[in-house]
């Protein structure tokens, strides 16, 4: 009971708060410390009650309320917790971030209001998608998504932002309206069979009767789901809105969108995927994301190596991230699923910290270019390790949390049977490997350009990005039991639909000390 | 005529305003013309929810009135007044290839519409199949025209598609989910034309071939 009032105040709260926000605007009364007190006020409420929601689901397998409408299980607890999470330190990392822009003139007084209206307003469209349970209301939840984060990309009104929120919004709402024909397509069926329409809007009523609806029409809603909501997580060759808007947003909103939103879309994505794989067999839609998730490893780190602008670096290192989340996806079985799972919280925490920090390093060079950014061990010897430790971590090196899953998802892979193919994508990790050396050595040292003040930033904005480093390197050498937990059910809800499954085909806690849990068990040592 | 025949033939209607709203030149006959065809949709809500006793769609075929026939044009003509004729692009293909490529969408959409195994929609075939040509109709407007609030009426266009299939196959959601997508649609058509003026302001065009800073 206490957990259902905590799932609905989840969302009320955020809602509330944009609004709040917003009315002051309206109102006229407000001073930019009064916005932000509400700011820090919503993303914690969000913090505090995601992780009571998130107890219970520990406790008690799911958190369902509003006639089932939204329904919490481990699938949606892993989600909720990184958009929480993150969402927490983003959050706190923009108060500075603001104020600067505000301090230099990139922004006035009033947009200020804007920005953290949006951001709660954001906040609250991803927790829907998060939570939602009824399959149009997912759909509904994926496009406020957009609408919610379109001004946001384009907040500093430049021509190249305008641009960008310009293809962010046509090429989003035209790819996830194919989205919404997927979901009708297996509603009208589900209709057929369940008596209500009620529940045949429900994806835990969906799952539970995939093997009666009609296979073709299944196999045909799921490309439509693939492209629709496939555009809004970023895969190629639905990526193309990606790189602009990440690199034109301001930098906590370019973390935001790309280290939660992404996985808000490959949520619904996995969703559907479950029901095809009830309904059809597992096969066809993991052979389809194993071919997408292979062409956009091989095309992002394609793109990365001939970039020079360092977010639009960060951004298709993202199409990468997602190509081998949804290449663990792809292979699948216990092994491959839990892995892409973790991967998701992993890339979420390493690129939130790396979109801030190319934050900071904006914030001190006033430019994303990689040929003039140069020395910032010197200008802000801090801000530099920051960069190493996400550099590193991206590209899978221990101690790194990166590390565990990218191994796990390759070492599945093989496992699996995928040797060749898992070959074929670790040569192109390795181009990404050599694209992410070279942003480190030419932007950390080299000549410092002349005229730059030396100087950390504030304090203030590095707490966040100090716990994010924390966070990854922790998670690099210890999982806590809860979140084992959580992936482990997440992973039985997406091989059978049920958290409860065969246990032994997961990981357990015994016999190790945790170096997370012996890099997931190595795949049982590659057995076939 | 049954009601079926009528329900058919009314979407048929649908194609035609559509073709009407991308080949006009002048913006403000387009959002007028768009405001005609959302009447066309609401006949045909109304067609439906007497055919198939389903009462929800009164709701619908009401909400659709006010966002669709009113106010959707009204946004649209309130966003082309500040902007002058002159500074307004051209087409980007010729009216020619726009309505052989719409055509030929017609077409493919009846041949795979007559494919699927719909019980639910079976005497609605051919409203079905045009529903779905329509919403391609949108993203064809949205491709051939480099006009952005053209483009905005592309993004409306879609959506009537949409709406129109969703009223076939889904009308007795819960009317809940109807809302959401019609405040979705609503609030999309505001956001596009809030920033087709942002961009206006700043960059004195709308003219979508000028978008093309950001590459690579």
């Amino acid at each position: 009971m206490m957990y259902t009032t905590y799932l609905v105040w989840l969302l009320i709260a955020p809602l509330i708060l944009s609004l709040v926000t917003f009315s002051l605007r309206w109102l006229k009364r407000y001073t930019t410390r009064l916005v932000e007190v509400i700011h820090i006020i919503s993303i914690s409420a969000v913090l505090i009650l995601a992780m009571l929601v998130i107890q219970g689901v520990l406790d008690q397998g799911s958190v369902a309320t509003l006639s089932d409408w939204l329904h919490v299980d481990a699938l949606a607890a892993i989600f909720l917790l990184i958009v929480a999470v993150v969402g927490f330190l983003v959050g706190i990392y923009s108060i500075g971030y603001i104020r600067n822009d505000v301090e230099i003139g990139e922004l006035e007084e009033a947009q200020v209001i804007t920005y953290y209206g949006l951001f709660e307003l954001f906040l609250f469209t991803m927790l829907l998608v998060v939570t939602a349970n009824n399959i149009i209301i997912m759909w509904v939840a994926i496009e406020a998504t957009t609408l919610g984060s379109a001004f946001l990309v384009g907040i500093y009104q430049h021509r190249p932002s305008l641009e960008a929120a310009w293809k962010y919004i046509i090429i989003c709402t035209v790819g996830v309206a194919f989205g919404l024909y997927g979901t009708i397509l297996v509603y009208s069926d589900a209709v057929n069979f369940l008596r209500e329409p009620g529940e045949a809007i429900l994806w835990t009523e969906i799952v539970k009767n995939a093997q009666a609806l009609d296979p073709t029409l299944l196999k045909l809603a799921f490309v439509f789901v693939l492209i629709g909501f496939g555009t809004k997580a970023g895969i190629f060759p639905m990526h193309a809105w990606l790189p602009d808007a990440h690199s034109e947003a301001p930098s906590p909103v370019s973390a935001m969108l790309s280290a939660v939103l992404l996985n808000c879309a490959l949520l619904v994505v996995i969703r559907f995927s479950i029901i095809l794989s009830r309904g059809v067999d597992p096969e066809f839609p993991q052979t389809i994301l194993l071919a997408f998730g292979v062409l956009s490893i091989v095309a992002a780190s394609l793109f990365m190596f001939v970039q020079r602008d360092i977010k639009r670096i960060l951004a298709y290192s993202s199409v990468e991230n997602i190509g081998l989340i949804i290449l663990g996806l792809g292979v699948g079985g216990p092994a491959g699923i839990l892995a892409a799972l973790l991967h998701t919280i992993n890339h979420s925490l390493v690129k939130a910290l790396m979109f801030c920090t190319s934050g900071n390093i904006l914030m001190k060079y006033r430019t994303r270019d990689l040929g003039k950014i140069k020395g910032i061990i010197q200008i802000a010897p801090f801000t530099s390790i920051l960069l190493m430790v996400g550099v590193l971590a991206l590209v899978g090196s221990p101690p790194f949390n990166i590390f565990v899953s990218k191994f796990s998802i390759i070492s599945a892979g093989i496992s699996s049977g995928f040797t060749w193919l898992m070959v074929f994508c670790l040569l192109f990790l390795a181009i990404v490997f050599t694209a992410m050396l070279r942003l480190i050595s030419s932007s950390v040292f080299g000549k410092v350009p002349d005229g730059m003040k030396t100087g950390e930033i504030k304090t203030t904005m590095l707490i966040p990005l100090i716990v994010l480093m924390v966070l990854i390197l922790v998670l690099g050498l210890y999982i806590p039991p809860q979140i084992i937990t959580l992936l482990n059910q997440a992973t039985a809800i997406t091989l059978t639909g049920s958290p409860i499954a065969d246990t032994s085909s997961l990981i357990s806690m015994q016999n190790t000390n945790n170096i997370p849990i012996v890099l997931l068990q190595f795949q049982r040592l590659l057995t076939p | 005529m049954s009601n079926y025949d009528l329900i058919n033939s009314l979407s048929g209607l649908l194609i035609l305003t559509s073709l009407m709203v991308i080949e006009t030149k002048k913006l403000r006959t387009s959002a007028f013309l768009y405001g005609v065809q959302s009447f066309v949709l609401v006949l045909i809500f109304l067609a439906l929810a007497v055919t198939m006793k389903a009462d929800q769609l009164y709701l619908w075929a009401a909400s659709a009135f006010v966002t669709k026939v009113l106010l959707v044009p009204y946004i649209i003509y309130r966003t082309q007044k500040g902007i002058s004729e002159a500074e307004q692009p051209s087409l980007a293909v010729r009216p020619v290839v726009s309505l052989v490529l719409a055509a030929i969408t017609l077409v493919v959409s009846f041949v795979v519409v007559s494919q699927l195994d719909l019980k639910i929609a079976a005497v609605f075939k051919p409203a079905l199949a045009i529903s779905v040509a329509h919403f391609f109709f949108g993203q064809l407007c949205i491709l051939t025209q480099r006009n952005l609030l053209k483009q905005v009426l592309g993004f409306c266009l879609m959506e009537n598609g949409s709406h129109l299939t969703l009223a076939l196959l889904a009308y007795d959601a819960p009317e809940l989910v109807e809302i959401g997508i019609a405040t979705d649609a609503i609030f999309g058509v505001l956001i596009m034309s809030i920033l087709v003026l942002q961009i206006y302001r700043s960059l004195h065009t709308l003219d979508a071939a000028s978008l093309t800073s950001l590459k690579g």
